[in-house]
């Protein structure tokens, strides 16, 4: 109690202390001449009177400060005046101030948006309940379009029964429904589950309620529960659509509940429905067939599990099923099963590239700290005289040393405050950045956790500025007091440490810009890689009219109706389309130019068998009409297209394109032969393994992206297959994005239940194959760019500092007769070292640094000769252009005026 | 002359508090006169010792200050013993003889066994 007053008292003295020091010194006053009225009485003379009165009272100065001490809190006012100090010298050096600021704003800004992506996608906890224990599992295997084939029925069976680490694995499978209301169709990504899927994501309702084991089964009703997000953004968060049905297909469904949000795999999902809601998934082709591999699984640990038993526990499991089915599980093509924690899946693709930035942000900022501890030395030096003079006044070596801290700490505080307002826009960029790469793009905040960071991020640099500077050990002032305050060591060591800053900058700049000049030439080299389409002004509209359910209908008969109602409606649409003005082509065909449907399957050609222990070949399966080849610009280099004559009724004939003839018939010609799909995922897609002749071969595209190699693809006549996914492709003689309209009108009117999406013209799909790394490189240039400017400030000032504090010197060279070139030259040479050995350095930096980004680049070596002897000879010019400054400037001293001021 | 002693704060804060309770309100001044002349000139108080024992026991509650004319005519801060200001010092004085006694009893001549 009597603490907390008396403190409460200090703290009120502290902002009261002006008004209390004028009654401090009345008080004062009156003492001293209440004394001295005693000493006269005493019958002392009255100036003598007044001295004895102070000397046996003390001074009344000290007897203020004494009496400040007590009623304030003296470190607090002392960290005031620092601060005031502070300002005031920063104030007065408004250039360095700004140079300091900026460039610690541009660093800390960018390791702060940095931060917070990387916090937000990689490094912060799941919101799923207790996420560290989710496990994703991944079946891959050799070949294109096997990094994951899901898993089967059976197979999940296998897991679930077998792996006693697991406490639950849920099932989801990915699907697109069609969400249908009035006149009004919105393609649904959807993830059909088991009823247990909730449970072990550890996912809790927003509404409503989720499913459960009562969900699963033939039996059950048909429920939805909507995603967080989709909730939002479709129905605006209406809760009253709980409890209400919606025609998902033309089927009734119940919506049950909304999760809470949560980021899902591979990619968005807008709803979660139980697997009643396809017919399909639950029939025995699906529950039975070994092959059938349509399900995502996520397994959560059992309480005590570890991963490593989980993993051990799967690979036994998988050992014995593969061995007694021999048949699925081709040897040579390395089947596998990797059990992996659902976080880091989820962040996987994100890493490298933002582990790079962060690398290279963080790079940056310590240039950007080696410049202001570099400008904080050489302001250090010039202020020497100024410490000599504070420390003989009786500011000690701690005092100086807080005194410095509080300037640092200034510096880098406003820095962090420009910082954070960077970090605002550099967030917003990099997120989009992020969304391309991982699904926790949306989880992405400039919240406490970064911003603590980006403060201890500046108080840390502020530490180290402070206590990098040296300064004079406490006893040797008297010394430099001695020589007249003027100058103090303008030490050696001092010395080598700038240069050491300046040869560190200029070598992270040169990797800095290693790595950007790789980046760019990858994007430069990626959008010249040719699609295989002779022409661009294409627009694509993928569109299915069948759903995937109807897909999926088992009844054959059932089945046929429906896909020959479809190719009526895309004949309408071709033909109407081709109608518009400006249209030269319209195409049909299953898959889209430029894209994948990564339907792949096994095939075989008549008359080649397999040698032993070479993977089984697979293509994807693509269907084109006669107009689909010239429409897409797609090359025919031998045979024919599809005539109108190739249907149902007439054989079976493909045009396989370039990969697969090389594949397959490497020495001769393909026109005429026979190939076949086969395997055992052929007997779901209600695709015939008859043989089939080949009547032509096409060009390669860039289907799989710009930067992955061309795979097998065989075409087969639209009219002779079901029509699998559609769509059109348009071809116009110029500037085909303005058909677009007109042409999504068209399919809107004759399909108007079904949703339009990705219309997207041949230069966009190829644009966002390159986008993603052009703001790669973007971003690492800009850091590369940064780190030269700063590296380039980093020079001038200390070549520039080092010649003032030689102007004597110079001034003696001079009037001995050295001219300024002479001046010059050695200047240079003083610069030209530092620029060499930081070039040296940096460039062996970057041949290990280079290794680590590999995995971004795209047809060119991590190593590139081209590109380091460029970056070297950038660095060195401006290096150069750096150290002509201050030489320009020692060769005009005056050598008369400069030997004088000494 | 006796070598003055240095005074130390506790029992500083002490003297104030018993002259204050002996003679009543006080300046600053005659609070030094009055110690001074109490320890037979012993101790010597300067500004720097005794304003800033007085400000801390105000601050704490023991004392309070308010300007008024001296006897003089001379406007003076005046303290005075509080309330709480009386029952610090009997406690004070309390402790203060209680280790009296006990530094006596060490320091006292070792008695023959």
């Amino acid at each position: 109690m009597r603490l907390l007053r008396a403190a409460f008292s200090r703290l009120a003295g502290f902002f009261t202390g002006h008004r209390a020091d004028g009654d401090l010194n009345e008080e004062l006053q009156a003492h001293l001449e209440m004394e001295t009225a005693e000493n006269i009485r005493r019958g002392m003379k009255p100036d003598e009177a007044r001295r004895q009165a102070l000397l046996s009272s003390g001074g009344v100065t000290q007897a203020a400060e004494a009496v400040r001490a007590q009623r304030g809190l003296p470190w607090l006012e002392n960290l005031v005046a620092d601060l005031r100090y502070a300002v005031r010298t920063l104030r007065r050096a408004p250039a360095f101030t700004t140079v300091v600021v900026v460039t610690l704003a541009l660093g800390i800004g960018a390791n702060t948006a940095i931060f917070s992506v990387i916090r937000g996608v990689l490094l912060k906890p799941l919101p799923h309940r207790d996420g560290d224990r989710l496990m994703y599992l991944r079946q891959s295997a050799d070949g294109p379009g096997a990094d994951n084939i899901l898993f089967s029925v059976p197979e999940v069976r296998e897991l679930r029964d077998g792996v006693r680490s697991f406490s639950g694995v849920a099932e989801y499978s990915p699907f697109f429904g069609t969400l249908q209301e009035d006149n009004n169709a919105t393609r649904i990504e959807t993830g059909l589950i088991t009823g247990n899927y909730f449970e072990v994501m550890g996912l809790s309702a927003a509404l409503g309620r989720l499913t459960g084991p009562t969900d699963d089964g033939t039996g059950a009703a048909p429920v939805m529960v909507l995603t967080h997000e989709f909730w939002v953004r479709h129905f605006g968060a209406d809760s009253s659509i709980v409890g209400k049905r919606v025609t998902v297909d033309g089927h009734p469904v119940s919506v049950i509940g909304v999760v809470q949000p949560a980021p899902y795999f591979p990619g968005r999902m807008d709803v979660l429905m139980n697997m009643v809601n396809s017919p399909h998934h639950l029939s025995a082709f699906m529950v039975q067939n070994r092959a059938h591999r349509m399900t995502e699984i996520v397994a959560r640990l059992a309480p005590g599990a570890t991963a490593a038993q989980a993993r051990a526990q799967v690979a036994a499991i998988r050992g014995r099923v593969e061995s007694d089915n021999r048949a699925f599980y081709d040897p040579a093509s390395h089947y596998r099963v990797a059990v992996l924690p659902f976080k880091q899946v989820m962040g996987e693709r994100a890493q490298l590239t933002l582990w790079l930035l962060m690398a290279s942000a963080g790079f940056v900022l310590i240039i950007a700290s080696a410049n202001v501890v570099n400008l904080t030395l050489m302001r250090g030096v010039r202020r020497e005289s100024e410490v000599v003079v504070r420390a003989a006044l009786g500011a000690g070596v701690a005092r100086l040393r807080r005194l410095l801290l509080v300037e640092n700490l200034l510096l880098t505080l406003l820095g962090a405050a420009l910082g954070i307002v960077v970090a605002i826009f550099g967030v917003r960029m990099l997120t989009a950045l992020a969304a391309r790469y991982s699904p926790r793009a949306g989880e992405i905040r400039l919240d406490a956790v970064v911003l603590t960071f980006t403060l201890g991020l500046s108080v840390a640099i502020a530490l180290l500025l402070s206590f990098l500077a040296s300064l004079p050990r406490e006893g040797g002032f008297a010394a430099a007091i001695a020589a007249g305050g003027r100058r103090m060591s303008a030490g050696f060591g001092k010395n080598r440490l700038q240069r050491g800053l300046v040869v560190a900058q200029i070598a992270v700049s040169v990797i800095l810009l290693a790595g950007a000049g790789l980046l760019t030439r990858t994007m430069i080299r990626l959008s010249d890689v040719r699609t295989g389409l002779k022409t661009e002004e294409v627009l694509t509209m993928p569109v299915s009219l069948l759903t995937a359910t109807q897909l999926s209908a088992t009844k054959p008969e059932e089945f046929m109706a429906l896909d020959a109602a479809a190719k009526a409606t895309y004949e309408d649409m071709r033909r109407e389309i081709r109608a518009l003005p400006g249209v030269v082509e319209v195409g049909l065909g299953s898959t889209m130019p430029l894209t994948s449907s990564q339907l792949h399957l096994e095939i075989k050609a008549e008359g080649q068998s397999l040698a032993p222990g070479q993977p089984v070949p697979t293509a994807e399966l693509r269907t084109a009409n006669p107009e689909y080849f010239r429409a897409a610009g797609i090359p025919l280099l031998e045979g024919r297209e599809f005539t109108l004559a190739d249907n149902m009724t007439s054989g079976r004939v493909v045009i396989i394109n370039k990969t697969m003839a090389d594949r397959f018939f490497p020495h001769e010609d393909p026109i005429g032969k026979r190939i076949a799909w086969t395997g055992e995922v052929l007997k779901f897609t209600g695709i015939s393994g008859d043989w089939r002749t080949v009547v032509g071969v096409s060009g390669d595209t860039q289907d799989g992206g710009l930067d992955a190699p061309p795979v097998g693809a065989v075409f087969m006549p639209f009219a002779q297959e079901p029509v699998l996914f559609g769509g059109l492709v348009v071809r116009a003689d110029s500037n085909v994005s303005a058909l677009a309209g007109a042409a999504t009108r068209i399919v809107k009117r004759l399909a108007p239940l079904t949703p339009i999406q990705n219309v997207m013209t041949v230069a966009q799909i190829k644009d966002q194959s390159v986008a993603p790394r052009r703001l790669n490189a973007e971003l690492i240039a800009l850091f590369g760019i940064l780190a030269v400017v700063i590296s380039a400030v980093g020079i001038a000032g200390v070549l520039g500092f080092s010649v003032s504090t030689r102007a004597n010197e110079i001034g003696i060279r001079m009037s001995l007769g050295a001219d300024s070139g002479r001046v010059q030259r050695m200047i240079l040479g003083e610069g030209g070292r530092l620029l060499v050995t930081g070039l040296a350095l940096g460039i062996a930096g970057a041949f290990i640094a280079t290794s680590v980004i590999q995995g971004l680049l795209f047809g060119i070596a991590p190593h590139d000769p081209v590109t380091f002897v460029v970056v070297a000879l950038m660095m060195a010019a401006i290096g150069i252009v750096a150290c002509w400054i201050p030489a320009i400037r020692a060769s005009r001293i005056d050598p008369a005026i400069t030997m004088r001021a000494a | 002359m006796a070598e003055k002693l240095e005074v130390q704060q506790g029992t500083l804060a002490l003297m104030i508090l018993r002259t204050l309770d002996v003679l009543g309100s006080l300046h600053g001044y005659g609070i030094a006169r009055r110690i001074e002349e109490t320890s037979k000139n012993r101790i010597n108080l300067n500004y720097g010792t005794l304003y800033p024992a007085l400000l801390k026991l105000e601050q704490e509650g023991f004392i309070a200050a308010e300007w008024r004319q001296s006897e003089k005519n001379r406007r003076a801060k005046f303290y005075g013993l509080t309330p709480a200001g009386k029952k610090q010092l009997a406690r004070e004085a309390r402790e203060w003889n209680r280790t009296a006694d006990l530094i006596a009893a060490f320091l006292a001549p070792r008695r023959e066994a």
